[in-house]
């Protein structure tokens, strides 16, 4: 919640939020899925009341579908909220979206690649669209392989999501970007993730690996 | 480093009850941190924030009063 606070008021260019508990499985009266209370859609309201943002777009890379987030933000047309889980379903205003996450054994080219494509092809058009304030990527690492929602994914991944995420921030909403950690249980994925995840965010360069983007 | 006048500063909110017991069942998934962070921290455009806690009244931003003595009584 600081965090969706401090970007929207511009005390900071962008930020990445650890969580104790879940929360997109957290709706207006229900909770389940080791989520407690709806940290992003408390953050965007609290945001609201002190008029920093109205407009907010939520890319949800969770393994679930946030059921608790889109019954929160089901009926209000200022939150674009893209979900890719397990089916496909756009509202009739274009601004809740579900998309089927590539089935890793049923395709014919990498977990990675297939999963990227579909970030790239669903996310940045609408989302450059829609205007916002602020984007969110609700970012789960249980989609990485070996973990409880394993649908093949590496780093690679993540690091790619993240680029894309910094580059329509960028183009979008200048460059108003906050990263709140999802699902994802192993202590080492968490180790080998999350840190580069950060890096690209501030813009520092971790040995070995591709540089990242320039921030806006 | 801005096209804007806004700070390049990017902000990290953690607490470390979150390194002890995080997302519940899983355990200490997030053992390593903040340690796993040195080397950002090093960045004078990198700042570690302690999440402050939220209260009751934030949280009826979203959530019906019922679901807060739910929460308070499970298990997990």
């Amino acid at each position: 919640m600081e965090g969706v606070g401090r970007v929207a008021a511009g005390e900071l260019a962008n930020a990445f939020c650890f969580i104790g508990a879940g929360g997109h499985h957290a709706g207006r009266d229900f909770f389940g899925g080791y989520c407690c209370y709806n940290d992003v859609v408390i953050a965007i309201r609290q945001a609201r009341r002190t008029g920093t943002l109205r407009r907010v777009a939520i890319l949800d890379t969770d393994a679930h579908h946030g059921d608790g987030t889109r019954d929160l933000v089901g009926d209000d047309p200022e939150v674009l909220h893209l979900c890719i889980c397990g089916g496909d379903y756009t509202s009739p205003d274009g601004t809740k979206l579900d998309r089927a996450a590539p089935d890793p054994w049923a395709i014919d080219m990498s977990a990675d690649r297939a999963y990227l494509e579909l970030v790239q092809e669903v996310f940045p058009p609408r989302a450059t669209a829609f205007r916002p304030d602020l984007l969110i990527w609700y970012f789960g690492f249980d989609t990485h392989q070996g973990d409880y929602g394993d649908l093949g994914l590496t780093s690679e991944a993540f690091r790619g999501i993240a680029d894309l995420m910094i580059e329509v921030a960028g183009q979008s909403c200048g460059g108003r970007l906050v990263v709140v950690l999802g699902g994802g249980s192993r202590t080492d994925l968490a180790t080998a993730l999350i840190p580069p995840v950060i890096a690209r965010l501030a813009g520092v360069a971790i040995s070995g690996e591709n540089s990242p983007p320039q921030r806006p | 480093m801005g096209t804007d006048s806004r700070p390049a500063m990017t902000g990290i909110f953690y607490h470390s009850s979150f390194s002890r017991r995080s997302y519940l069942t899983t355990g200490r998934r997030l053992a390593d941190f903040p340690g796993a962070l040195d080397f950002l921290l090093r960045h004078p455009h990198v700042k570690l924030f302690e999440c402050p806690p939220a209260t009751d009244e934030l949280i009826l931003l979203a959530h019906d009063p019922a679901l807060i003595p739910q929460v308070e009584a499970d298990p997990l």
